[in-house]
C-alpha cells in the first residue's frame, strides 16, 4: 500500500501558479528524492504536505486514506514529519522538552510528568544514535545534534514519512555519512523518506527513486538506477548544460592580498598563511567547520584577527571592521544570502548601492541619479529578472538575489573578491550564470577567493585550491593535479574513503 | 549543563541578597526589629504577587506597563463596592475581575490585532489613569465600612496575612509553570513563537492569557494594598510598574523571552523590597527612590550583556 | 490613497471640526500658540523618529528634558554661572544622557526597550533627588524668557527652533547617506553590518542626538513656563511617540518619514489646544491621544501589509 499519494494538486499563490496537477506517491520504505531548479515548486510542495499550506485542488492520501483538512497539528499526527535544513527546536528549552512538546496531548491544566519526559527522551536519542544530554539546552547544541533530536522527536511522533529539506547543508561530511546511515536505518523500517537537495551526487548515492519538478510540474520519476545526472539536469533545466564551468585562461598578476600566520582564537583559525593574484580564482575547500567562512570573517573584518597579518599589495593593514575592509577593496559576498547577503524589505536600486554609499555621495547628501545609473547597469549586465530597480529584492528569485548581492559587492570596485558558497540554494541555470559572472570579473584583474562545499564547483573553477582543516590550511593543490580524492584526503587529515 | 550554571542567575541574587542583610547586620541592625520586618514583607506583599503576572509576561517576550494605572483603578472599585455595601469577598472578587478586564484590553490589542506590547501599554498606561481621573475628579474613597480594613481581620492578623497570601499566590504559580502544561507553554511561546505553534501551542492565546492574568494579579495587588488603609487614594500606583519590572529583570528573567523563574522573581522583590528601606536606615532619602529603582535595572541588564554569552534572537 | 494623505485629511477635518466647537479657534494667534505649546514635543518626536527607524525606542527623553530643566535652575542659580553657560550645562547634561542610553544600546547590545525604561526612570529619579523632590528654579532673565514666551506678532520664537530641526532632520533622514544607513539598520542590523555600515557608531549617533535635543527643549520648555522643577517633560514621551507612529513611522524599524511625524505632531497639537478651547476637560485629551496611538498602530499594521512585505 502506498504511503503518500498525491494526485493532481495544484497551488497559485496569487496568480503565479506554483503547482500544476502534480501527482506524486511515497512507498514505505522508500527514499524518494526530488529534485528541481529554484521556484519549481519544491518547497511549495513540502508546505503542502506539512499542512503550512492547503492546496487548491488534487487529493492527498495517507496510507490510503484522503487528507479532508490539513493544517501542521493533523498532518504531524498523521505522521508526517518534516526535517528542515534550519531545526525548528525552541532555544531556551531542554533537548528533553523540545521532544516532549508536540508529542504530549491535553489542555493547559494538564499535569507535566518531567521524569517520563527525560526517559522518553533519552530512548529517542539513543534510537538516533545521538549523543546528547537531555537536560542541555536546545541552543547550545551544534546543528547537526539539533537535527538529531529532530529526527528521535519524529520518530517519537511515530512519523511514517519524513521530510527532509537539503539536511546535509550545514553538516560536515562524517555527520552527513552518519545521517545517511540513519536515513537508511529507517528505510529497513518501512519508514518513507521525501529527500529534497541540490546535491545531485548525494541524491544518487542515496534515493530509490527521483522526481524532478520543473515550472510546477511534475516532468518525471524514475528509479534512481535507470537515470544519471547528466539526465537529471535536463529534466531539471529542460535543455542541454554543456560546459558546466566556463572557465578560461586569463592573465595572473601580482598578488593582491597575502595572508601571514593569520590566527583569531574566537573562531579557531590558527597559522593560516597564503597568497591570491589579480586574476586568479583561488578555490577554499574543506569540510563544513574547517574554517573557510571564518577566515572570510576575519578577512573582512567581522571578527578581526588576533595575530598574523594581512598584505594588500605589500602593505601591512589592519581590517578591524567591515567598513575598514570595503575601504580597502575587500569584498564578501556571504553564505547566508537572506539574512547577511541582501536586506530584502529594500529595494534593488538601494541595496546595490549600500556597500558604496560613498560613491553616490556628495558633501553627505545622496545623489538619486548616480544610484539609479549604477543599479540599471548591474540590472543588465547580471541579467537580474526584476519589474524595476525599485522593486524589493525579497520579491525576487533565489539566483537573482544573489546576482543583486553581487552587484553590491562589485559597486564598490573591489581588488579582492570573497565569494562564500556563491551558488548554494540557486538552480542550474543562474549557477551558470554566476559562474560566468565569476571568470569575468578574474578577467577584469580582481582577485577572487572562492569558497565552496561542492567539489565540482572547486575543480572547474579554481586556478588553486587552499584545502582547510581544523582552522588551518592542510595543503594547496594546484589545478593541474588537484582532484576530489586529493582534496578530500588533505581536508580528513588521513586516506579515508568518500561518502558512499 | 551542571544545576549550578543553569541556575547561576538565581545563586547570584541570592549572594547578593545575602550580602545586603549581612551588611544591614552590621552597620544598620536596627533594620532587624520585628515591626520593621513586618512592615518590608507587607510592603512587598503587593509588588510580589504583581511581580509573579510580570514575570510571565516578559517569559513570554511582552512587558505591560500599564499596571499602575490598573492598581490604581481596582483599588478604587474595591473601595467603591465595600462602600456601596457589598461584602468584602465581592468587592475583592470585582478588584480581580477588573484586574482581569483591563488585562484583556491589553490581551486584545497585543494578541489580536498584533499590535507590539510595549506601545500599547504605553497608550492604556495614560489612557486608564486619565479616565480613572475624569470619572472620580480625583475625590478619595472615604467613609469606607470597618470590615474593608485588614478584610475585617484587624491589624496582627491582617499583618500576617497579607504576606502569607502573597507567598502562596507565588508558590501556586511557580508549581504550575513547571508542572502544568499551561506554564511550559508560555515558556515556548517566549522562546520562539513560530516553533511553539508548530508542536501544537497557540501562541496567540498565550499571550492573551498572560495579559489577562497579569491583570486579575495587579488586581489582587491592588487590594492587598488598599485593605491595609481607611481610604482607597485614586493616584496609587504611579511607579508601581517600575519597581515591579525591575523586581524580574534583577530576578534574572531575560527581556528576549523564554528564559527566568519565579524563584528569581521572589529573590528579586526581597532584594529590592530590603534595599530600599535599607538605604534609608542608611540615611538616604526617599526622594532618590525612582532614581535607585532606574539605576538597578540598567545595572542588572547590563550585568547580564556582560555575563552570559549574548545570543541574538530574531526580532519577532 | 497613501497613508500620509489620509493623516493629512484627518488633520483639516479636525481643524474644521475644533473650529466650529472652538473659541477664537480659527486665529493667527491661536496658530502660533499650538506651536508654542509643541515646540519641546516636536524637538523629541524629530529626534525620535530616526531612532524608531532603527528599530529601536527611546522612552526617556520625557525624562531627560526634566533633568536638564533642573540642570539649567542649579548651574543658574545654585552655581551662579550665567545663563549661557547654564543653557549649555543643559545641553551637554542632554548629551550625557543621551551618552549613557548610546553606551547600554549601541556598545552593549541592550534592548533598548529596557534600557530607555530604565534611564526613564533614572534621569526623573536625578532630577528628583537633586531638587528634593520640591525645589523650584524660576525668576530668569527676560531676555531668556523672550524664547519661550516672546515673538513676533503671531509667529512664536519657538518656531524657528523647530523649522530649523525639522529641516535638519529631514535631510538627514530623507536625502543624506545616513538616513539610509538607519533604515538598512532598522530593517536588518546583521544585513547592514555585512554591508560594511557602522551600525555601532550610527545606533550611538541616533540615541546621542536625541538627548541633545532633549537638552534644548528643555530649555524651551524653561524659557514658556518660566520655572524649571524636576516634573518638567511629564508625560511628553507618550505624545512624541505618538506624533512619530501617528506620522506612519514603522514601530519595527525601517520605514519612516519625517514629514509624517510633523504632520503627526500638528494633529497632536491642534487636538490639545482643540479641546482646551472647547472647554473640554484636560484628562481627554490624554485619553484621545493614547486612543489615537493604538488607532495608528493599527492602520500601521494595515498599510504595510499592503506593501505586500
Amino acid at each position: 500500500m502506498t504511503l503518500l499519494r498525491l494526485q493532481e494538486v495544484s497551488k497559485a499563490f496569487g496568480g503565479v501558479r506554483a503547482l500544476r496537477g502534480v501527482s506524486f506517491d511515497l512507498r514505505p520504505g522508500e527514499i524518494h528524492a526530488l529534485v528541481g531548479e529554484n521556484g519549481a515548486g519544491k518547497s511549495t510542495l513540502v508546505r503542502i504536505l506539512t499542512g503550512a499550506v492547503k492546496a487548491d485542488s488534487g487529493t492527498i492520501e495517507i496510507e490510503g486514506r484522503r487528507v479532508e483538512r490539513a493544517d501542521p497539528v493533523v498532518m504531524r499526527g498523521l505522521g508526517v514529519a518534516p526535517i528542515y535544513q534550519q531545526p525548528a527546536l525552541l532555544p531556551d528549552l531542554t533537548v528533553a522538552e523540545n521532544i516532549a512538546m508536540g508529542l504530549e496531548r491535553g489542555g493547559p491544566w494538564r499535569r507535566v510528568d518531567w521524569r517520563s519526559r527525560r526517559e522518553r527522551a533519552r530512548q529517542l536519542l539513543a534510537r538516533v544514535g545521538a549523543a546528547v544530554d537531555v537536560d542541555a539546552l536546545a541552543h547550545g547544541l551544534r546543528m547537526a545534534e539539533q537535527q538529531l533530536v529532530e529526527i528521535a522527536r519524529a520518530l517519537g511522533a511515530d512519523a511514517r514519512i519524513l521530510l527532509m529539506d537539503e539536511p546535509t547543508a550545514a553538516l560536515t561530511d562524517r555527520e552527513a555519512t552518519r545521517l545517511f546511515e540513519l536515513i537508511r536505518d529507517l528505510r529497513a523500517h518501512r519508514v518513507g523518506v521525501v529527500y529534497i537537495s541540490h546535491r545531485l551526487e548525494e541524491v544518487a548515492a542515496l534515493a530509490d527513486r527521483v522526481s524532478v519538478l520543473r515550472d510546477g510540474e511534475l516532468v518525471a520519476t524514475r528509479d534512481m538506477a535507470q537515470v544519471d545526472r547528466r539526465e537529471l539536469i535536463r529534466l531539471m533545466v529542460g535543455r542541454e548544460i554543456q560546459a558546466i564551468f566556463p572557465k578560461r585562461a586569463v592573465p595572473i598578476g601580482d598578488v593582491v592580498l597575502a595572508a601571514e600566520g593569520l590566527a583569531c582564537r574566537s573562531s579557531g583559525i590558527r597559522g593560516v598563511s597564503f597568497q591570491v593574484r589579480a586574476g586568479e580564482i583561488l578555490g577554499f575547500a574543506g569540510l563544513v567547520g574547517a574554517g573557510r567562512t571564518e577566515l572570510a570573517r576575519v578577512l573582512f573584518g567581522l571578527t578581526p584577527a588576533d595575530e598574523g597579518v594581512i598584505r594588500l599589495r605589500g602593505a601591512a593593514v589592519r581590517v578591524a571592521a567591515p567598513a575598514e575592509a570595503v575601504r580597502l577593496g575587500v569584498a564578501y559576498l556571504p553564505e547566508d544570502r537572506r539574512r547577511h547577503g541582501v536586506i530584502g524589505e529594500m529595494s534593488i536600486a538601494a541595496n546595490t548601492t549600500l556597500a558604496a554609499l560613498r560613491a553616490i555621495t556628495r558633501a553627505g547628501f545622496l545623489d538619486f541619479a548616480a544610484e539609479r545609473e549604477i543599479a540599471t547597469t548591474y540590472l543588465q549586465r547580471f541579467a537580474i529578472k526584476a519589474p524595476s530597480i525599485d522593486a524589493a529584492v525579497a520579491t525576487l528569485s533565489g539566483g537573482n538575489q544573489q546576482k543583486v548581492a553581487l552587484a553590491r559587492w562589485l559597486a564598490t570596485r573591489p581588488s579582492v573578491l570573497v565569494l562564500d558558497e556563491p551558488t548554494q540554494g540557486v538552480d542550474v541555470g543562474a549557477k551558470a550564470e554566476i559562474h560566468g559572472l565569476i571568470v569575468d570579473l578574474a578577467a577584469q584583474g580582481l582577485a577572487i577567493l572562492l569558497v565552496s562545499s561542492e567539489l565540482p564547483e572547486i575543480l572547474g573553477m579554481s586556478d588553486r585550491v587552499v584545502v582547510m582543516r581544523a582552522g588551518t590550511v592542510a595543503g594547496v593543490l594546484d589545478r593541474a593535479v588537484a582532484t576530489q580524492e586529493r582534496i578530500m584526503t588533505l581536508a580528513l587529515g588521513h586516506a579515508e574513503s568518500v561518502p558512499a | 549543563m551542571s544545576v549550578a550554571a543553569t541556575h547561576r542567575r538565581e545563586l547570584s541574587v541570592g549572594a547578593a541578597y545575602g550580602a545586603l542583610l549581612v551588611a544591614l547586620a552590621l552597620f544598620a541592625p536596627a533594620f532587624y526589629q520585628r515591626a520593621n520586618l513586618r512592615d518590608v514583607l507587607v510592603g512587598a506583599a503587593p509588588v510580589l504577587v504583581a511581580a509573579v503576572g510580570m514575570t510571565l509576561v516578559i517569559l513570554a517576550r511582552q512587558i505591560d506597563i500599564s499596571i499602575g494605572s490598573q492598581f490604581a483603578i481596582c483599588a478604587v472599585v474595591a473601595g467603591t463596592l465595600a462602600k456601596a455595601g457589598l461584602a468584602m469577598p465581592i468587592a475583592a472578587a470585582g478588584a480581580l475581575a477588573t484586574g482581569a478586564a483591563l488585562g484583556a484590553l491589553n490581551g486584545v490589542l497585543v494578541a489580536g490585532f498584533g499590535l507590539p506590547a510595549i506601545v500599547v501599554t504605553l497608550a492604556t498606561m495614560v489612557g486608564l489613569r486619565e479616565t480613572l481621573r475624569w470619572v472620580t475628579e480625583g475625590v478619595w474613597v472615604r467613609d469606607l465600612p470597618p470590615g474593608f480594613q485588614w478584610m475585617g481581620l484587624g491589624q496582627d492578623a491582617g499583618r500576617f496575612a497579607i504576606p502569607g497570601l502573597a507567598l502562596l499566590v507565588w508558590a501556586l504559580v511557580a508549581w504550575g509553570m513547571r508542572h502544568l502544561a499551561g506554564g511550559r507553554a508560555v515558556y515556548a511561546t517566549g522562546s520562539n513563537a513560530e516553533v511553539a505553534r508548530l508542536t501544537g501551542v497557540r501562541p496567540r492565546r498565550v499571550v492573551f492569557g498572560v495579559f489577562v492574568a497579569m491583570g486579575a494579579l495587579t488586581g489582587l495587588a491592588a487590594l492587598l494594598s488598599a485593605i491595609q488603609f481607611i481610604d482607597v487614594q485614586t493616584n496609587s500606583g504611579v511607579g508601581f510598574e517600575l519597581r515591579v519590572i525591575a523586581a524580574v529583570v534583577v530576578g534574572g528573567t531575560s527581556i528576549a523571552g523564554g528564559r527566568g523563574s519565579l524563584v528569581g522573581s521572589l529573590l528579586g522583590v526581597l532584594l529590592l523590597a530590603t534595599a530600599g528601606p535599607a538605604l534609608t536606615f542608611l540615611g538616604s532619602q526617599a526622594y532618590w527612590d525612582r532614581a535607585l529603582q532606574g539605576l538597578i535595572i540598567l545595572v542588572a541588564v547590563a550585568a547580564d550583556a556582560f555575563g552570559s554569552a549574548t545570543r541574538l534572537k530574531a526580532r519577532p | 490613497m497613501s497613508y500620509e494623505r489620509g493623516l493629512a485629511l484627518c488633520l483639516v477635518l479636525e481643524i474644521a471640526l475644533f473650529s466650529i466647537i472652538g473659541w477664537n479657534f480659527f486665529t493667527p494667534g491661536n496658530a502660533g500658540e499650538i506651536v508654542r505649546a509643541s515646540a519641546e514635543i516636536g524637538l523629541l518626536a524629530l529626534a525620535l523618529t530616526p531612532v524608531i527607524v532603527t528599530g529601536g525606542i527611546d522612552l526617556s527623553v520625557g525624562s531627560l528634558l526634566g533633568l536638564c530643566a533642573v540642570v539649567l535652575g542649579v548651574a543658574w542659580r545654585d552655581a551662579g554661572w550665567p545663563l549661557p553657560a547654564a543653557a549649555a550645562a543643559a545641553i551637554v547634561a542632554g548629551v550625557a544622557g543621551g551618552g549613557l542610553n548610546a553606551l547600554l544600546v549601541a556598545r552593549l547590545g541592550i534592548p533598548p526597550l529596557i534600557v530607555t525604561l530604565g534611564t526613564y526612570s533614572l534621569f526623573r529619579g536625578l532630577a528628583e533627588g537633586v531638587t528634593a523632590g520640591v525645589k523650584n528654579y524660576s525668576d530668569f532673565p527676560a531676555s531668556f524668557l523672550f524664547l519661550g514666551q516672546g515673538g513676533v506678532g503671531a509667529v512664536p520664537s519657538q518656531l524657528l527652533v523647530l523649522v530649523a530641526a525639522a529641516v535638519g532632520f529631514w535631510l538627514m533622514v530623507h536625502r543624506m547617506a545616513a538616513g539610509r544607513t538607519l533604515r538598512a539598520i532598522g530593517f536588518s542590523p546583521d544585513g547592514a553590518r555585512y554591508a560594511g555600515v557602522s551600525v555601532n557608531r550610527r545606533l550611538g549617533a541616533v540615541y546621542l542626538l536625541s538627548g541633545m535635543c532633549a537638552g534644548v527643549a528643555a530649555l524651551l520648555y524653561v524659557a514658556r513656563l518660566g520655572q524649571a522643577k524636576a516634573d518638567a517633560g511629564t508625560g511628553f514621551e507618550l505624545m512624541a511617540i505618538t506624533a512619530v507612529i501617528l506620522g506612519g513611522t514603522s514601530i519595527f524599524g525601517g520605514r519612516g518619514s519625517v514629514g509624517g511625524t510633523l504632520l503627526g505632531l500638528a494633529t497632536l497639537g491642534v487636538l490639545q489646544n482643540g479641546l482646551r478651547l472647547a472647554d473640554l476637560p484636560a484628562e481627554l485629551a490624554g485619553v484621545v491621544t493614547a486612543a489615537l496611538l493604538l488607532a495608528a498602530l493599527g492602520a500601521n499594521r494595515v498599510f504595510q501589509g499592503r506593501d505586500g512585505t
